[in-house]
């Protein structure tokens, strides 16, 4: 268990980073209205366990570096509970880029799962 | 979890900031930002649960000020990483640089090869020439064209060798496998594309150009490391006879151009490390430029 456990952990590290901004994207293009970092964190919650349960502080890192890169568009608003929260909503760029992601996305998780049938369990 | 829980919010940022300790002012804002706006919104929606319980439960969904720390830490290296231009090496000063060829491993590598060279080069060019005129010999016999065939194979074999010198004195990157054969590829063709390779040709080159290259680079390494060992030496020797803490049977003097021996000695130990350090800056300068040399004739020069 021991020798797996590091293996499993960076195994799901590496998969993280390499989903962690699909998800996000995926997310904001399904909104209707803009959302801030802990709803999107919620959500993606919800939605079930995985690589980032856990790990939700490395949502915050994400959504800043898709903002600088166009994908997405954010704006602050003051909120009563705390500091003021930024909204963030999907940009058209960042709807391109969505479906170009979903494609490679498609294709990927086609090619794993017809590797792994009949792989012994 | 670990040493304690925090209790409230402020504690929990505190913990953070603790953990992130060390690390760049603007991430640990940011990270205190982010944590603040995800605790604070997860109050709110949770009315009717105290601060303390609800930051019990956060360690399974935003995870522990540690685990945070970590995250943003290695977020902000492939970030920092993506939009930081390399660095350029320090320049040294020329005085440095002069005196550094003493600390570089190539020197060394390329003085050992010249050394060796002389060795290789009698054994490359004894073997080609044998070779050669064996299989010219018995071209007369049936055994003379397998014979030929096997020789030029020892060649490649061998010019693969010589890479591998080459790689480890002279630090130029120099192939590890043969060149690929189709694995299907009858014998027949395989002969054929060992002698319509131009390389295996300069390969034989190669080895006979070595003798005289070798001969040249072992006499050359030779003489100046001995000179300047001995223009180093002769001063210190001087004064230690004149110290009377060493004694010749001969007699030990110091000549040049009518200096006294008491003046001439220091020029001489200044001339003799200029000169040594000069030499090691040559012999490095001609292990790259054999290592280039060897690199286009052995490897480069057929590649497609």
């Amino acid at each position: 268990m021991n020798e797996v456990d590091p293996l499993v952990r960076k195994f799901q590290k590496e998969l993280s980073t390499g989903t962690v901004s699909f998800l996000l994207l995926a997310q904001l293009a399904k909104a209707d209205a803009p959302l801030y970092g802990y709803q999107i964190a919620k959500q993606l919650e919800q939605d079930g366990d995985g690589v980032l349960s856990g790990k939700q502080s490395a949502l915050y890192p994400v959504l800043r570096s898709l903002d600088a890169a166009g994908l997405l568009q954010s704006e602050v608003e003051p909120s009563v509970a705390g500091p003021p929260r930024r909204y963030y909503r999907i940009t058209d760029f960042g709807r391109e880029v969505f479906s170009a992601w979903r494609s490679t996305w498609q294709q990927t998780q086609t090619l794993v799962n017809t590797v792994l049938e009949g792989a012994p369990q | 979890m670990n040493a304690y829980t925090p209790k409230t919010i402020a504690q929990y940022l505190d913990m953070l900031k603790d953990a992130l300790r060390g690390a760049d002012a603007s991430l640990i804002r940011d990270a205190l930002y982010d944590a603040e706006e995800y605790l604070r919104s997860e109050l709110a929606a949770n009315p009717g649960v105290s601060e303390a319980e609800l930051l019990a439960g956060v360690a399974n969904s935003y995870g522990a000020p540690e685990e945070v720390a970590d995250i943003y830490r290695d977020t902000e290296v492939t970030v920092q990483k993506a939009l930081t231009a390399p660095k350029k090496p320090a320049q040294a000063s020329a005085f440095k640089r002069f005196f550094a060829v003493s600390v570089d491993p190539h020197t060394y590598g390329a003085v050992f090869y010249m050394l060796l060279s002389l060795a290789t080069g009698i054994f490359y060019f004894t073997w080609v020439t044998t070779g050669l005129s064996m299989s010219a010999g018995l071209m007369i016999l049936i055994i003379g064209i397998p014979f030929f065939i096997l020789f030029m194979a020892s060649v490649y074999a061998i010019s693969l060798v010589e890479g591998r010198l080459v790689e480890t004195l002279l630090g130029v990157r120099m192939p590890r496998r043969p060149l690929y054969q189709a694995k299907h590829s009858g014998w027949l063709d395989r002969i054929k594309a060992l002698f319509s390779d131009s390389r295996t040709w300069l390969s034989l080159m190669y080895m006979v150009l070595m003798l005289p290259l070798g001969i040249v680079y072992f006499t050359l390494a030779v003489a100046l490391l001995s000179i300047s060992v001995s223009l180093i030496a002769a001063p210190v020797l001087w004064w230690l006879v004149q110290l009377g803490w060493v004694s010749f049977y001969g007699d030990a003097n110091i000549s040049m151009g009518g200096l006294n021996p008491a003046v001439a000695s220091p020029l001489l130990l200044l001339a003799g490390i200029a000169l040594l350090f000069s030499s090691l800056h040559l012999m490095r300068a001609i292990g790259q430029w054999h290592g280039r040399f060897a690199k286009h004739v052995l490897v480069e020069s057929g590649a497609d």
